[in-house]
């Protein structure tokens, strides 16, 4: 088991924004987090990465409390929103800080970068622009693949398909599903189709609580399908 | 990892959005920073000379200790207004794979570099070595420079500490406020005298040099435990904002005025919601205190109302002249849809007037306790009134059409200069000018009373033709909106 996630719970004022009981997450899994806004699907993952503390309750990576020791900032990865970026870099000097982390030198990023040239279509290395110029598409993109340079055992990935055009949304897809190894992502999507295809495992959220926690078959999509159209 | 965080921040500084645009301010920073350095460097090294003329009944050396608290203590208050906590800048570093320890360092190693640590030195270690050295020998010496690094050092850490602290307490700003005010109240009954007390302990540190160690000890505590409640505390949405329940409201007051209260009211909510906008509020009423500069007896005494005209002007209009310097770019944020939104362009500049002369009367009406000083004030604030919503009003809209910089407002407002630019400069030359050149005339030809009365109708008339302003400003506005639009994209 690489995540367990204990009676985790967040409060804002008198209003219980995620309140998550029990949940295992073992390693392999691909996850994915379904839920209308407002579930808490963006606070539970800042609740995993330790950026926001829960008013109770606890995130266990392989075992360790995420609050007291960051351990598992070795072999965790994330990207949420841009604000996870640094924005007045140009792209190739944000992948080589990011590497450099991961003890990557300069001359790894750019064989590691060279495979993302099709994702990349052209529009991010190279292009004299800070990040912060690039459309929040391309910004995207940046955060996706300098989360997966670091070749994490966790990654954590929200909304990584809103704004994506359709082609970089497909070639994310084949990227998460080929991604090599014993990785265990977590993802977040409004895109039932994405999600369904994607993942192996669906838990779905709803002001805060997990309504379903279960495994994807050929039916899944229907089920949420008809879960949300209720 | 340090080294890659300080190349980061010198990146952020290099690269940002305004720099290119903003050369002429950065200049000008430069040199006001450059005017205070050369200040520092002046009073060190004239100290030694100066400070017998000043404290003529006393010791060189006491008047010299005495005067290092009485700095630090100033030191103090000053940062506790300007010093900026440095913690937005940790928000990309978070969730990578680096360890909290190397991020705090980071933000104590920034804090660091600030001009507050820089001045103590250059202030006082001319003196030292000119004066202490020869009197009281090497061991004392670097005791004493010891000493005023940790109280620099001390001053920095315990600020950042409490103003941490009371982001999530309100109450120990007011608790702070209240010490901070009690033992200036002590010092200016001459109850307790911050002076004596420094001579005393400086005195010690000079003949028992050893003693000057407690000073390191104390600041490395007090780095300790902010460095300890900053490990404990590392969450960005509790360091940064405060967590309150939000709630909607409606300003009743301003639904007489239809569409125009309607926009009056959202600007209203922007104001009070935002730091920057807020914190540009609150300066306004401490500009209050202005009248105290400006209005000398001789002055009153002597009706020479041309002196105090600009102190009137800006304590009156302080709210059109702060606010209005960065009109429209408040909106920024979210100008494309208040251009695209069902408003009448109208309506939206009359409401900024509305607001304007709503805020200028509250300020004038609180300004007239000037009056206990001489009931003259009051009329010379009351001409000063007029030609603020009559006229100011008018300057401040015209040229905020031709301000296309976008502003962030949720950061704060001390020495934070995005926005500004050449506009805001030159608003201040026509604004104070104007009243002014209307009264030289008559306060030459010795009728000073009519000069008030010129600048009073003058005020008046414009405010009669706020109609045709209106007209102005809005066809203005119209030509110039996606200009201003495109500016408050980037």
């Amino acid at each position: 088991m690489i995540l367990e996630i204990k009676n985790l719970k967040k409060v804002y004022g008198d209003k219980t924004v995620v309140n998550i009981e029990h949940v295992q997450i073992k390693q392999g899994e691909t996850i994915g987090l379904v839920g209308n806004n407002g579930a808490g699907k963006t606070t539970f993952f800042r609740m995993l990465l330790d950026l926001i503390r829960p008013t109770e309750g606890e995130v266990l990576s392989k075992g360790e409390n995420v609050m007291l020791k960051d351990d598992w900032k070795n072999y965790t990865a994330s990207f949420l929103d841009e604000g996870f970026l640094i924005d007045y870099l140009t792209p190739e000097e944000y992948f080589i800080f990011i590497g450099s982390l991961h003890d990557l030198s300069v001359a790894d990023v750019s064989a590691y970068l060279a495979q993302y040239a099709e994702f990349f279509n052209g529009e991010i290395l190279n292009s004299g622009k800070y990040i912060r110029d690039f459309s929040k598409g391309n910004q995207n993109k940046v955060g996706i693949a300098a989360a997966l340079m670091q070749k994490p055992e966790i990654l954590i990935l929200d909304e990584p398909f809103a704004n994506l055009d359709p082609t970089t949304q497909i070639r994310l897809k084949k990227l998460l599903k080929e991604h090599p190894g014993n990785m265990t992502t977590f993802i977040s999507s409004h895109d039932l189709n994405h999600v369904t295809d994607v993942c192996n495992r669906i838990i779905l959220v709803e002001k805060g609580q997990v309504i379903k926690d279960f495994k994807t078959d050929e039916n899944t999509l229907k089920e949420l399908e008809s879960y949300f159209s209720a | 990892m340090l080294k890659t965080f300080l190349s980061h921040q010198s990146k952020s500084f290099w690269r940002s959005r305004n720099k290119g645009s903003s050369i002429a301010t950065q200049i000008i920073l430069g040199f006001f920073m450059l005017y205070f350095l050369v200040l520092a460097v002046g009073a060190g090294f004239s100290m030694p000379y100066l400070l017998p003329k000043i404290f003529a009944n006393q010791n060189v050396i006491t008047s010299f200790n005495g005067l290092i608290l009485y700095y630090f203590a100033f030191d103090f208050i000053m940062r506790l207004q300007l010093q900026e906590l440095p913690t937005l800048s940790i928000i990309p570093y978070l969730h990578l794979k680096i360890k909290r320890s190397q991020i705090i360092s980071f933000l104590n190693v920034k804090s660091l570099f600030s001009a507050f640590n820089v001045w103590p030195f250059f202030l006082f270690l001319p003196f030292i070595f000119m004066r202490i050295a020869p009197a009281y020998g090497a061991f004392a010496t670097v005791m004493y420079i010891i000493a005023i690094f940790s109280i620099a050092i001390f001053n920095n850490y315990l600020v950042l500490y409490i103003k941490r602290k009371t982001i999530s307490n309100v109450l120990y700003t007011a608790v702070g406020l209240i010490i901070i005010a009690g033992f200036a109240a002590l010092e200016y009954y001459k109850v307790i005298s911050i002076m004596a007390a420094s001579d005393f302990v400086f005195k010690a540190v000079a003949s028992h040099p050893y003693i000057g160690f407690a000073f390191p000890i104390a600041a490395f505590l007090i780095f300790k435990i902010n460095s300890d409640f900053l490990r404990k505390n590392l969450y960005t949405e509790e360091l940064s904002s405060k967590q309150e329940k939000k709630v909607s409201t409606d300003y009743a007051f301003l639904n007489r005025f239809g569409k125009v209260g309607e926009l009056a009211a959202l600007e209203l909510k922007l104001i009070l919601r935002h730091k920057r906008s807020r914190s540009s509020v609150i300066l306004g009423f401490f500009f209050l205190l202005y009248g105290f500069l400006f209005y000398k007896t001789p002055a009153i005494d002597g009706d020479k109302f041309g002196q105090m005209m600009f102190g009137a002007i800006f304590m009156t209009g302080v709210s059109i002249i702060i606010y209005g310097q960065f009109m429209f770019a408040w909106q920024s944020a979210h100008f494309d849809g208040l251009l695209s939104a069902k408003i009448n362009f109208k309506d939206f500049i009359k409401a900024k007037f509305l607001l304007f002369t709503i805020a200028s009367s509250i300020i004038t009406l609180l300004a007239s306790f000037y009056g206990f000083l001489s009931p003259k004030l009051l009329l010379l604030q009351l001409a000063a009134y007029l030609y603020n919503i009559g006229f100011g009003t008018v300057i401040v809209l015209y040229l905020a059409t031709l301000n296309k910089k976008r502003l962030d407002i949720t950061k704060a407002a001390s020495f934070n200069y995005q926005g500004t630019s050449a506009t805001q400069f030159l608003l201040m030359f026509p604004y104070a000018l104007t009243p002014i050149l209307l009264y030289v005339p008559f306060g030459m030809m010795d009728m000073p009373y009519w000069g008030l009365i010129v600048v009073a109708v003058f005020g008046l008339i414009m405010l009669l033709m706020r109609g045709f302003w209106v007209n102005v400003i809005t066809a203005k506005f119209e030509k110039q909106r996606y200009k201003i639009a495109e500016g408050f994209r980037e």
